[in-house]
């Protein structure tokens, strides 16, 4: 077996026969099929209880090797493979060899485990491993045993966190394993095997420099392989693998700690993980120029030596992978596997850098934060499980007094009654749900969050009912009374700034999906103007409610944002706020503007009218009635008579720029928020600008105005141009 | 500002950005649009679609959508030759009774001169007339040309799908939303915007589920 090493990739053999079984034997079924054949006419389907047209487009043709599996099958069974010599163990007699091809083996498997990351399923990534198969083979080669150890029970581990986080609806490739050999006997204990192989390498690499510097060397050990030259190299590349995958295993296991106690020494192992990574990208200069020639050239790139892995072969698994047969897929290149463990890596620092701030705003903030750097599903699903455990915030805090303490009740104990209120339990769910869907991908999460908003609504208006039922009890001290009220009175207003967050957020993530088409921008804007006004009410209410010594305003009416003067009650805050509302509202008033002057042409289409893409874009807005007495009519209203002399008026970007400026130094120990303030000042100058030039050449046809949103993500900056 | 690209397939795999190298000449009238007639037009669907597809249907798969809804695929013929198709279907889903556009191809010598749009227009109306509230379809995000084409007939892209196509390649589910009767009671008639080049033929399936 071992002579006769399988050193090409596995080739469409032709088959001699499929052994039949016990049970079974194969009969010639051709003269059936011709016989049936001459039966039906062109056009002609068979009929059947449960065989309908519908049906039938599952159907699959036999030997077309796009949905006929079998056809492209290499070998029939694991068995047959390993006969055939396709994971031969060791996979060389010559030492030197059997190292290169360990080494082409570890590095095609860190290319399928990105792959898998990426989307796909185990079976055709990692698991195309035969070595990895069958976990018993191996046991004669310890560094491949070990390392096969380490990869399953790396494996195993990051499926359960994402299988935990449940939030993969769209990402539900990942957590197919059904068949697959996950646990193989003593993998926990892979670690010490590893460490124990480590171990050895390490003192051949020692062994290695003392001689080639001459020194007499203590211990008489077996060097790694055959060629002294080539002992140092080997050694390292072996040794920076090993360890990546050590530190990696640590990593995984040191976040799975509850209530982040285990965040402080993942991040050692990270900082170990992309040390380790940078000496295999190294490694691969040294692995080229020795690459052995005994392989076919890896045209796929998946190794740093370029040769193809020994021991790979996805499709003895595409059987257990789905119920359709898989279709082909491209592990990703070596260079690609690296950059995407890179950023894992500083996705997974950033997370465990988090200070578990116990509040509901910090951890929304920092979220929301995270998220701009569009990390992937394994890093969200660890930040889930650490925001989220037990019902608790990191699993620590309870979500009622998270609650309580963001809607400024600081003074209420946790043993406070309210909380066995049914509908404070409802609101504490909605909670954790809201946490776990902002950790999702943002397709995903917009969708989410758009249907979250009616159960937000209902729970305001059950909390309200019920407040008001327990209010009214007669038994209640008159000081109870005013507490009770005090706690209603924070909570609902908490709850109602919230929902207006969800649905900003909702809005705002349609820029970045790339949802709305120009056409739709008055109207999106407009939105986020209303909704964005109510979201600073909200806001202005809780923070006023909050203070002991402010009376509560009665800032009901929205032109009172709009007043000249700061009035320095007002929270930065909402100030922050009132910067943006002028902003959304400029932008709707420049695009309506734009569009009355015939500066940009109105959607004509044959089958619908602006009512309907209204009603379709904010759908769940409306159904939520967030807000509340807002219709196309209402927009259309604010919008129709504006042109370019009426915003002359009211200048909403000049007064947007003016109260961002103003308001950033409040925000001097905020280096997120102040970032945010500029961009906002620089959209508001720029759009300012081009609103000036627009109305100077209201009647020059020559003028080209387009929308970027290079300095904001979903304000855009408008820019013309002469042409 | 926006730059339209006409470009057809809806349910493409691959874009190709080339410049149309080999266009052919013709007038707008000189294309014939033909509603399906029955098994003789099978073969030609099936041939454009395989051609501009990497992934090619099952006949099953064509069977089920031109039996069942005759009336709601086109094909459209210059001088003989076919040259564009949609392929549709419509049906009751969770309570809408909606229409939905299965494919949609223009052979790439004659893209960029409305073929697209007068075949899904066509398709869409016979929606309309049947009943249907909505029309929906999935398109990669990144076939602006399909994009605009449905923009222009009043689709909003309602949800973008995550790595919808096995390449990793994100999708948006775009929809159409009638106008509905009560709230729009001087609807202009959509008919009177189109010539009737259109040839309805109207042939009884061979097989009705």
């Amino acid at each position: 077996m071992a002579e006769n090493r399988a050193c090409e990739a596995p080739s469409l053999l032709p088959r001699a026969t499929i052994p039949s079984g016990d049970n079974s034997f194969w009969a010639d079924v051709s003269p059936l099929l011709d016989a049936a054949c001459q039966d039906l006419q062109e056009g002609e389907l068979i009929h059947g209880d449960n065989f309908n047209l519908f049906a039938a487009m599952s159907a699959l043709e036999i030997m077309d090797p796009k949905m006929d599996s079998g056809i492209a099958c290499t070998y029939y069974s694991l068995d047959e493979a390993i006969e055939n010599g396709v994971a031969p163990v060791p996979i060389s007699t010559d030492k030197t060899t059997d190292v290169q091809c360990v080494i082409d083996i570890m590095d095609h498997l860190l290319a399928c485990e990105a792959t898998w990351h990426k989307g796909h399923s185990l079976a055709q990534t990692v698991y195309s491993c035969l070595y990895l198969l069958r976990p018993e083979r191996t046991s004669s080669h310890a560094l491949l045993h070990s390392y096969c150890k380490v990869i399953r029970a790396t494996c195993k581990t990051i499926l359960s966190v994402v299988s935990e986080a449940r939030t993969h609806e769209e990402e539900d490739l990942f957590t197919m394993a059904y068949g697959l050999p996950l646990s193989g006997d003593g993998d926990e204990k892979c670690l010490s095997m590893l460490n124990a192989v480590e171990e050895t390498i390490s003192r051949q690499l020692r062994a290695c420099k003392a001689t080639s510097s001459k020194r007499r060397v203590s211990e008489d050990i077996e060097p790694l392989q055959n060629n002294p030259d080539l002992e140092e190299g080997y050694c390292k590349s072996l040794l920076c693998r090993l360890r990546f995958r050590k530190h990696f295993y640590h990593l995984l296991t040191s976040m799975k700690r509850p209530q982040g106690r285990g965040l402080e020494l993942a991040r050692k192992h990270i900082a170990s993980c992309i040390s380790e990574i940078d000496h295999i990208q190294k490694s691969s200069e040294f692995l080229r120029e020795n690459a052995h020639g005994m392989s076919e050239q890896n045209i796929d790139n998946t190794t740093a030596s370029g040769c193809q892995p020994i021991g790979f072969d996805a499709s003895l698994n595409c059987r257990l992978s789905a119920p359709t047969p898989p279709r082909s897929i491209k592990i990703l290149c070596w260079g690609k596997a690296l950059e995407y463990f890179l950023k894992l890596l500083q996705d997974l620092d950033v997370v465990c850098s988090y200070s578990l701030d116990p509040s509901l705003e910090a951890a929304l903030l920092f979220v929301v934060k995270f998220q701009k750097s569009q990390p992937d599903l394994v890093a969200r699903a660890h930040l889930q499980l650490l925001l989220v455990q037990d019902g608790k915030l990191y699993g620590r805090d309870p979500m009622f007094s998270m609650i309580t303490r963001a809607a400024g009740l600081a003074e209420v104990t946790e043993n406070h009654e309210i909380q066995k209120n049914e509908f404070m339990v409802q609101l504490g769910q909605l909670v954790i749900n809201l946490l776990k869907i902002l950790c999702t991908n943002a397709a995903w999460q917009r969708r989410k969050l758009g249907k979250m908003l009616q159960d937000w609504r209902v729970t305001y208006v059950q909390l309200e009912m019920s407040f008001k039922g327990e209010f009214e009890e007669a038994s209640k001290t008159s000081n109870n009374k005013k507490i009770c009220f005090k706690i209603y009175q924070h909570i609902l207003a908490w709850v109602e700034e919230q929902t207006y967050w969800i649905a900003f957020r909702f809005l705002n993530l349609g820029f970045e999906l790339e949802l709305y088409s120009v056409h739709d921008y008055c109207m999106v804007y407009w939105y986020i103007y209303v909704v964005l006004i109510k979201l600073a009410e909200k806001k202005h209410l809780r923070m006023a409610m909050n203070s002991d010594s402010a009376k509560k305003k009665t800032k009901k009416k929205r032109d009172s944002f709009k007043d000249g003067e700061m009035d320095y009650h007002i929270p930065a805050a909402v100030l922050f706020l009132q910067s943006q509302i002028y902003l959304a509202e400029g932008l709707s008033m420049m695009f309506a503007a734009l569009r009355n002057e015939c500066r940009i042409v109105p959607l004509q289409s044959p089958f619908n009218t602006e009512h309907e893409i209204f009603i379709q874009q904010f759908e769940l807005l409306q159904k939520a009635c967030v807000p509340d007495h807002i219709s196309y009519a209402t927009f259309k209203e604010s919008t129709m008579h504006a042109n370019f002399s009426t915003l002359a008026i009211c200048d909403y970007f000049k007064e947007a720029q003016r109260i961002a400026k103003e308001v950033k130094s409040s925000f001097a120990n905020d280096p997120d928020t102040m970032a945010e303030l500029r961009r906002v000042e620089q959209v508001a100058e720029r759009n300012s600008i081009a609103l000036n030039v627009c109305r100077a050449g209201a009647l020059d046809p020559k003028l080209k105005i387009s929308f970027t949103f290079c300095h904001h993500p979903f304000y855009a900056t408008a820019i013309v141009k002469r042409s | 500002m926006e730059n339209i690209e006409f470009d057809a397939s809806a349910a493409t795999a691959e874009r190709d950005e080339e410049a149309e190298m080999e266009n052919v000449e013709f007038e707008a009238s000189e294309i014939e649009y033909v509603s399906y007639g029955g098994e003789h037009h099978l073969p030609l669907i099936m041939n454009l679609v395989d051609q501009e597809l990497s992934e090619p249907y099952s006949i099953f798969t064509y069977r089920y959508f031109v039996y069942l809804w005759p009336q709601l695929s086109f094909l459209a013929f210059h001088k003989g030759k076919c040259v564009g198709t949609v392929v549709c279907k419509m049906g009751e889903h969770r309570n809408t009774f909606r229409g939905y556009i299965a494919m949609l191809v223009v052979i790439k010598p004659y893209r960029g001169r409305g073929i697209a749009t007068e075949l899904v227009t066509r398709s869409i109306k016979v929606m309309m007339e049947s009943g249907c509230e909505e029309v929906t379809l999935e398109a990669e995000v990144t076939n602006k040309g399909a994009l605009a084409l449905y923009g222009r007939l009043g689709f909003i892209r309602a949800k973008r799908l995550f790595h919808y196509y096995l390449n990793g390649v994100d999708a948006f589910r775009l929809k159409l939303l009638f106008p509905r009767s009560e709230l729009h009671p001087s609807l202009p008639q959509m008919a009177d915007k189109y010539d009737s080049h259109m040839q309805s033929d109207h042939r009884d399936a061979s097989f009705k589920e």
